[in-house]
């Protein structure tokens, strides 16, 4: 008992001996003291020694208030020569901060001058990082929970490591020189004027917000991006946009490292309201539309008639359409090709679809863009004038052309831009599937394609002998199992039970015990099992595909479900024609006729 | 329990060197625990000064030499000092009235405080007023960037300046 008791208050001592030394000797003594004892030795005249006689370390403070709310920067503590011309040679933290004429510092006898005095300008205001703190990790901001480590120079824990490299240099500071240097020219800012460009050219306009610049809707609003996130999630989320948001349609865009980079440091210096603007100019500026603060934004052109199509070809380059779609040798590798547009889809349809893509394809992550009436028209009319057919000579050439870029170079469906795309392109691989659908309706889809969808119907661009060709080469190259004949199976041509709100009662019921686990409850094809499935459940809120196929088709899916996919054949599990009757009533039910269904085409056959 | 046991044994067989251990361990107990409360008293006396206070910073740059020209009293009103440049010489006086601490202004003979009429010459003496003492001079030193830096921490004797 004593000896654990002697042992236990010695301890004690011992611990309150650390705290102690913790508490009152300190790196920044340290440097401090190493500081005063360089500089006396460095002194070469009375006046030099004079300046750091009598001085002993403190804590040493720059108060800054002319940058938004008043920052108490302490960094000189350790940092203590920054201004001190004659260390420049030193290593960190003495190390004189370096002089440079593009910041503004001039050079007069010898001697530089600085632009930004320290003492004006702090240094949190470009370096960012936390300026009341006095070791390392927390005033350089490494500790994870500082939201402005200190930009280009330091890394969180945490961060991932393969970006962490890219994460570090100089140029991440201009997003702060930004802050004030808001011009569109200035040279010092230049990587940022790099993103902004690509903020356009690459279309993120077209989905996001930024107060004064763009006004997208799909995605979030960046206009405060900056001040809400670090480099390393603004980096993750462009370069793996679902990294953060398992859920996220934004798309992967073919970026070099470089655009990346800038288009990082780009959002980084979107902090809602810079330095250089006051509450009243916010203010009048909120009054004239925007127009005070706006620096470049898509401006509307004014369409003439006779040079429509010209101006529709400029208008499809420069609103950076290609950042997505493929036009010829440009290829944004995420959109569907828009090279025979013209074949595939009149200028009604074209104009439909700009007004609300959803409208007709009803899971298109393509974004409503604001653009003008007249502008949509000029560039539907381009888009339908694009009718020169590419010269397919065997059904191999036509795939490659015109099926590979989603149904990929293997035929299972993993094509370049297929995970873009709702519902997930066929696998044609899956001789399940294929080979339990006649003939007829595999042509059908390729000639006329599949409403709602995007596959395009290809009987305009091809001729029949074509089509066959394609389905051959699929079949032989792709399916490979041969075809067996097909047992004619017992199904409704027509729904034996009549349309009333009691028959849709009761497919709802049934509909929501026996589908709702991958179609969900609200059909949208989105159920807690839908992840797992691919080819995903088919979304039956999709008006244009529910009004595409008949009744008939609907009873085969549905009670000998659908072979090669997850769709079980419900007549194994009790459903009858009737509760099948009910439940097709209720599917068509949630889908009115109505303008959806405007370029619905022929009901295909099963 | 074998504490229990050991200390039996001990104070039965070897009664000498269990009073010396009992001796011993009670002077380590003593020492660590006396020890660890000066430590924390000390401690507590050490943190009722603060290391850094949220006022502006008391040593400060003033800008260049050249920007006094020989023969002016320029006051700096946001720090509270009085540069006096008279030829190569440069000072620092302090523009806090030495009576309630209002700010002193320039008048021809030296300082006025507009609040109590204490009046100060040119060294910053009192002439005149409730004002007890004279104005305090800081210490002005020159900054390696060549910039004037002003210590009002430091008070030195009023008539020392510093050559630029």
């Amino acid at each position: 008992m004593r000896l654990a008791l002697a042992i236990g208050s010695f301890l004690i001592l011992v611990v309150h001996g650390l705290v102690f030394y913790k508490q009152f000797f300190h790196a920044w003594e340290r440097h401090q003291s190493a500081y005063f004892d360089q500089a006396r030795g460095l002194a070469k005249s009375e006046t030099e020694r004079a300046a750091v006689t009598g001085r002993s370390p403190r804590i040493e403070q720059l108060i800054v208030t002319s940058f938004g709310e008043t920052r108490v920067d302490r960094c000189t503590t350790c940092h203590i020569s920054s201004d001190d011309p004659r260390f420049e040679k030193y290593a960190h933290p003495l190390k004189t901060h370096p002089y440079s004429a593009a910041m503004g510092d001039v050079q007069k006898n010898g001697k530089w001058e600085r632009r930004h005095k320290f003492s004006d300008f702090g240094c949190t205001v470009c370096h960012d990082g936390q300026g009341r703190g006095l070791k390392p990790e927390y005033s350089h901001g490494e500790d994870h929970y500082w939201p402005d480590p200190l930009l280009g120079y330091v890394a969180q824990h945490g961060w991932r490591k393969e970006f962490v490299s890219k994460l570090k240099g100089r140029e991440y500071m201009e997003a702060n020189c930004a802050q004030c240097h808001t011009e569109d020219n200035f040279a010092g800012t230049a990587t940022v004027q790099r993103g902004r460009q690509l903020f356009f050219s690459t279309n993120c306009y077209g989905c996001h917000r930024i107060e004064g610049l763009s006004d997208g809707t799909l995605g979030p609003d960046l206009t405060e991006v900056g001040k809400k996130f670090k480099v390393d999630y603004l980096w993750e989320s462009i370069a793996d946009p679902r990294a953060n948001s398992a859920t996220s349609v934004m798309p992967q865009f073919k970026l070099s490292e470089a655009d990346l980079k800038a288009l990082v440091i780009f959002l980084k210096s979107r902090k809602g309201m810079n330095f250089s603007e006051t509450e009243i100019q916010r203010y009048r500026a909120k009054l004239t539309g925007g127009a005070e603060l706006i620096q470049a934004t898509i401006k509307p052109v004014e369409i003439t008639a006779s040079q429509m199509l010209q101006q529709g070809q400029k208008l499809v380059e420069d609103r950076a359409c290609m950042a997505c779609h493929k036009l010829n040798a440009r290829d944004g590798g995420i959109a569907p090709d828009l090279s025979y547009e013209g074949l595939l889809k009149d200028e009604s349809w074209i104009q439909e679809h700009f007004a609300n893509p959803r409208s007709v394809v009803s899971d298109s992550i393509m974004p409503t863009f604001r653009f003008t009436a007249d502008e949509f028209k000029a560039m539907s009319a381009y888009l339908a004038s694009l009718k020169t057919a590419p010269a397919l000579a065997s059904g191999a050439d036509a795939y490659k052309a015109l099926c590979q870029r989603c149904h990929g170079d293997k035929g299972d469906g993993h094509g370049e831009i297929a995970i873009y795309l709702d519902p997930y392109p066929r696998d044609l691989t899956k001789a399940g599937f294929m080979n339990s659908k006649p003939m007829e309706r595999l042509t059908h889809s390729i000639q006329n394609g599949v409403a709602g969808t995007s596959m395009p119907a290809w009987g305009k661009l091809l001729n029949e002998a074509q089509v066959k060709g394609v389905l051959e080469h699929v079949l032989t190259t792709y399916t490979k199992t041969p075809r067996r004949e097909l047992k004619a199976r017992k199904v409704p041509t027509a729904n034996p039970v009549a349309m009333s709100p009691a028959s849709v009662t009761r497919g709802e019921a049934v509909f929501v015990q026996r589908c709702a686990g991958c179609h969900g409850r609200k059909a949208d094809g989105k159920g807690p099992n839908s992840l797992d499935i691919l080819p995903r459940p088919r979304n039956l809120r999709n008006s244009a595909f529910v009004h595409s196929v008949n009744d008939e088709r609907l009873f085969d899916s549905i009670l000998y479900g659908v072979q090669g996919t997850a769709m079980p054949p419900w007549i194994d599990y009790g459903l009858s024609n009737n509760d099948v009757g009910d439940l097709v009533n209720f599917i068509r039910g949630i889908n009115p006729q109505s303008k959806g269904n405007q370029h619905a085409r022929a009901i295909e056959p099963r | 329990m074998p504490v229990n046991l050991r200390r039996s044994s001990g104070a039965n067989t070897e009664q000498g060197e269990g009073g010396h251990r009992r001796a011993f361990l009670g002077w380590l107990t003593s020492v660590g625990l006396f020890g660890s409360a000066v430590l924390s008293a000390f401690s507590n006396f050490v943190f009722i000064k603060p290391r850094a206070t949220y006022g502006a910073p008391q040593r400060f740059s003033i800008g260049k030499p050249e920007d006094f020209p020989a023969g002016t009293r320029i006051a700096i009103e946001s720090r509270r000092i009085c540069v006096v440049r008279e030829g190569e010489k440069l000072a620092a006086i302090s523009t806090t009235c030495t009576h309630l601490g209002c700010i002193i202004g320039i008048s021809d003979t030296g300082f006025a405080c507009p609040c109590h009429g204490s009046r100060f010459d040119q060294d910053g003496n009192v002439t005149g007023g409730p004002a007890p003492r004279p104005l305090p001079w800081y210490k002005v030193s020159l900054a390696p960037n060549g910039e004037v830096e002003v210590d009002k921490d430091v008070e030195i004797e009023p008539g020392s300046y510093l050559n630029v």
